[in-house]
């Protein structure tokens, strides 16, 4: 059998010794720079890369990919604590692990993170080894026009993220897209938008915008009435996830593990849609849809779940064809070519021990990171602990410290305040953030894409309606925003839920 | 307080490692008094990033100091080069820049730096190769036939770049100023991107760096017409050049400098100068570059003098290109 | 469900119709193209219209049948503290160096509490500043001046 002598191989390679050692100490870096605000895997890879010059080229891959997947997994603990997400996708995890965290379950929110990721990450790997050439095909037939109806369906689909009015969820998404305009025009260069300041030409990061809109608008609901909230955390329950709450996250990190392998493939936006796509699909199939946003344990497993799986299959792309799918995989590219190997397609016939063992450590990664992480939760937890004014004040420096850390950028600070005030009058008016974050990141796909699309096609706009895919998922986004804005729909949509219980 | 400095031995790992990154040389007085800061202006991981980063340690060894290396991407290299061109002229702060130096002035009317004058060359580093790439089941066989297709196809041909200003875009600009076509762009943000679409056959044709391309030439997953250097790449023996192919005028490579603020003291100049010349002379540098498909510029090429001719040079030949073209980046 | 007029509503519109607008505005700057030949002011112009026109739903929703929405209290003195401290960490960090900057910006963090000790802030400010220089300086190696 073929793929259990590659496997074989894979596992012997990835078993020795050193590998193992580096692969610990890159998903341990991960989980480090995934906690710490700002400061993301991409900057960690880029200041490791010079020292794996001196590793054998399997060593330094394996190292440099568990930075990466350790930081997805390191970038839901800060959602979770302290509402703080390092990654667009932890986001999600932060609506109701966040409220889990309020409640005192903080414990079971990062327990079942850890699994759910866990169990994904395993489960994915199996797909890359099995279904890597074929998917890497499925993700080339991805064109523009493929893409913008994907991104598409994918804001709408993220309108489910709010709790209260679809309006104004639809809004946020809105809002997000338009401030992802700020910064150059690709297609002509324009500055558009930066008043004048050239630290705007590259537009504003995603970091200042998730730390100024959760960060600190949270920061600052909290201290509208200090005494409850102290009241609030001071209760903490379990550490572990109750009978109940195993029972309940079966079924999310089943379908997040499938979203997320599946959705992980696209280069580009797919890793960011995996999460809260996930999101959306456990909210609608609920018997409780009510609980979500308030601390449902489903609403942390599956994103997670998703998240996780997604990191892993993004590494397709670049394994099978050569094509980066993500800044730290461009990175990686940087260092096949270092050592010698010409990143392409070949990769897996001409060095098939670096390929097979690269995926094998990918597993042995994700059993390090769950050992590493499930022990962590108790110390986490006490964190909590500490008193909200140390705690918050650590929360405002540590972000504002590793914003700045990103590009030196004055003008990344001073964002952090905008969406601090932003996002905090936005809250108090029953318009959320999660959605317009969304839309800050996918806003630029949808534009890059829809532009290209029509430039491709000669300015042909049906072209996002006779290519097969694209009509499916255009169909998919109409029928997303009538179930989701028209309230009749939804209010009947209720009752029949309320007659089945 | 007891949380805290658990949560900081959690991540001390952190600095562990981080501080194995720096090998800390002392230097006896005089330049260097702080550490080196080589200023890429593109992303991490791109060839001119792991170019610099070959060079970094080398440079860091005959100096006598520490180099580090710091990505400042955005708008074509220019936000980069912008910040070198205001930094200290005390030869702490390097650019590390291509091709895009010597266009950039044509490119962007709002540039807030004169590359002549706001900067001193210190020395060309490397020429990387091109080449002309196109979708697998694109139709011309031959780089003759591209370019009779393409004419007879001008409505209809699309050429992806990686970017305005991208080198891919340049060697894209120069191909149909020879070819005397005017044809379809299709921008995408950097090489793996506009390589994915290339690939999957949503695009027809671009023009790349050897570095990006040479493994889904030898692949076979993009078919290859033309190098668009004077002699052939030792990587892809088989492509034809664009001389042999008959557009000499075609030639195009992606070189690289470094350069100080101007009003840097000349003798610090020299000083960059020479430790860049020993590091190209590092027989690890070599071998790597080998594998990028390049080589390191000769002793001479690495000296202020040839690389200010070159680029003065440079300068004039893109200012034209790219005013017939009627290209305007911002 | 008791919907009425509901202040937040239309405060909520208000915003997004600013910045909707505001975008707008400064997109008619920008070379707009045709609709199957972009430009690059014509998906700010479209965003930006949308955005506005969803905030004057949410407002003429807000004055018939809003959402009914406890504002709340506003911590006025943590609004005005924070927002000054992140603003003089971003323009004072390259100017003051890396420990004065992170020492007066805890500081100043910690006095948006209204509970706050002078003593207790000083000595929060203190650890974390050394913490955060330990952490990004010493251990992540940033490339700030430490003065």
């Amino acid at each position: 059998m073929d793929l259990f002598d590659n496997l074989m191989l894979g596992f012997s390679t990835a078993f020795l010794i050193q590998n193992v050692l580096y692969c610990f100490l890159g998903v341990l870096l991960g989980t480090a720079v995934g906690v710490l605000p700002g400061i993301g895997p991409t900057a960690t890879v880029a200041m490791l890369l010079p020292i794996t010059f001196n590793f054998e080229p399997v060593t330094a891959l394996i190292m440099l990919a568990g930075i990466y997947y350790g930081a997805q997994y390191g970038g839901s603990t800060t959602a979770i604590l302290i509402n703080l997400p390092g990654e667009s996708s932890a986001a999600v995890t932060a609506l109701d692990g966040h409220e889990m965290a309020r409640q005192g379950r903080a414990g079971p929110a990062l327990a079942a993170a850890a699994v759910g990721s866990f169990f994904a990450g395993t489960v994915a790997t199996v797909v890359l080894a099995v279904a890597a050439p074929p998917l890497a095909d499925v993700a080339l037939r991805f064109g523009p026009a493929e893409y913008f109806s994907l991104v598409l369906f994918g804001l709408i689909v993220s309108i489910t993220l709010a709790r209260g009015s679809a309006l104004k969820a639809l809004a946020m998404i809105a809002l997000g897209v338009l401030l992802g305009t700020v910064g150059q025009d690709i297609y002509t260069g324009t500055p558009r938008f930066t008043l004048g300041q050239r630290e705007l030409f590259g537009g504003i990061d995603f970091v200042s915008v998730a730390v100024g809109m959760f960060g600190i608008a949270e920061i600052l609901r909290n201290l509208e009435n200090e005494r409850t909230r102290v009241a609030l955390v001071g209760a903490v329950g379990s550490l572990w996830p109750t009978a109940e709450d195993r029972r309940r996250i079966v079924g999310p990190i089943l379908r997040g593990t499938g979203l997320g392998a599946a959705l992980g493939v696209l280069p580009g936006g797919g890793h960011v849609l995996a999460s809260f796509t996930s999101y959306a699909v456990e909210k609608r199939i609920s018997k409780r849809p009510q609980e979500f946003g308030h601390g449902a344990i489903e609403g942390v497993a599956g994103p997670e779940s998703a998240n996780n799986a997604a990191a892993q299959t993004s590494f397709i792309p670049l394994l099978t064809l050569g094509l980066p799918a993500h800044p730290v995989m461009a990175l990686m590219v940087g260092a096949f070519i270092v050592h010698g190997i010409t990143p392409g397609p070949n990769v897996i016939n001409d060095e098939p021990a670096l390929f097979w063992g690269l995926i094998a450590s990918m597993w042995i990664g994700n059993v390090l990171l769950v050992l590493l992480n499930l022990p962590l939760i108790g110390i986490w937890v006490r964190m909590l602990r500490i008193p909200y004014q140390v705690l918050f004040p650590m929360i405002v420096l540590f972000a504002v410290i590793g914003t700045y850390s990103l590009n030196f950028n004055a003008y990344d600070v001073y964002a952090i305040a905008f969406f601090g005030l932003l996002g905090y009058v936005l809250i108090k008016c029953g318009c959320e953030p999660a959605p317009l974050l969304l839309g800050f990141v996918l806003g630029p796909l949808l534009e890059e894409n829809l532009r290209r699309a029509l430039i491709i096609s000669r300015g042909d706009a049906s072209v996002l309606v006779t290519r097969p895919i694209s009509a499916v998922l255009l169909a998919l986004a109409v029928a997303a925003l009538a179930v989701a804005v028209l309230p009749s729909i939804r209010r009947r949509r209720e009752v029949v839920f309320a007659e089945d219980e | 307080m007891r949380t805290l400095s658990r949560m900081i031995a959690a991540i001390g790992a952190v600095s562990l490692v981080a501080a194995c990154s720096g090998n800390d040389g002392t230097s006896g007085g005089g330049y260097p008094e702080q550490n080196i800061t080589i200023v890429v202006p593109f992303s991490a991981g791109g060839p001119t990033d792991t170019v610099t980063r070959m060079i970094a340690d080398p440079m860091a060894k005959a100096l006598g100091g520490k180099v580090v290396v710091r990505n400042a991407e955005g708008a074509g290299g220019t936000v980069g080069a912008g910040d070198v061109a205001r930094a200290q002229p005390d030869g702490h702060t390097v650019l590390m820049h291509h091709i895009g130096m010597s266009t950039a002035p044509a490119l962007y009317k709002n540039l807030d730096y004169q590359p002549l004058e706001d900067f001193a060359t210190v020395g060309l580093v490397t020429e990387v190769p091109m080449t002309v790439v196109a979708r697998q089941n694109f139709e011309p066989a031959t780089f003759q036939d591209l370019v009779s297709h393409v004419k007879a196809n001008a409505g209809t041909v699309t050429l992806a770049n990686a970017g305005i200003g991208a080198a891919s875009h340049l060697c894209g600009l120069l191909f149909q100023s020879a070819a005397g076509v005017k044809l379809q762009e299709v921008p995408y943000q950097g090489t793996g991107p506009a390589l994915t679409d290339l690939v999957g056959g949503q695009v027809d044709f671009m023009c790349d760096q050897t570095t990006n391309t040479s493994g889904q030439i030898s692949a076979g997953k993009v078919k290859a017409y033309a190098v668009t250097t004077p002699d052939r790449v030792k990587s892809l023996p088989d492509v034809p050049t664009t001389t042999e192919a008959g557009m000499p005028q075609l030639r195009v490579s992606v070189w690289h400098g470094l350069y100080v603020p101007a009003g840097t003291p000349p003798e610090i100049v020299q000083k960059l100068s020479g430790a860049l010349q020993a590091a190209l002379a590092d027989q690890a540098v070599i071998d790597q570059m080998a594998k990028l498909g390049t080589a390191p510029v000769t002793a001479a090429d690495a000296t202020p003098e040839a690389h200010r001719t070159h680029l003065d040079e440079q300068l004039k030949t893109w200012a034209k290109i790219i005013a017939d073209a009627g290209v305007q980046a911002s | 469900m008791d919907r009425r007029r509901s202040l937040p509503d239309v405060l909520a519109g208000g915003i997004l119709i600013l910045i909707g607008g505001a975008f707008v505005a400064g997109a008619l700057g920008y070379d707009r193209g045709t609709p199957l030949r972009m430009g690059p002011g014509y998906f700010p112009l479209a965003a930006g219209a949308i955005v506005a026109a969803l905030g004057l739903a949410i407002a003429v929703k807000g004055l018939v049948a809003g959402e009914q929405i406890t504002f709340g209290t506003i911590p006025w003195r943590a609004v005005a503290v924070l927002s000054f401290a992140v603003v003089f960490f971003g323009f004072f960090v390259r100017r003051l160096g890396f420990v004065p900057t992170s020492l007066v910006t805890a500081l100043l963090a910690t006095l948006a509490s209204r509970h706050v000790r002078p003593l207790t802030a000083v000595a929060v400010a203190a650890g974390l500043t050394a913490a955060a220089t330990l952490i990004f300086v010493v251990g992540l190696q940033l490339r700030i001046p430490w003065f």
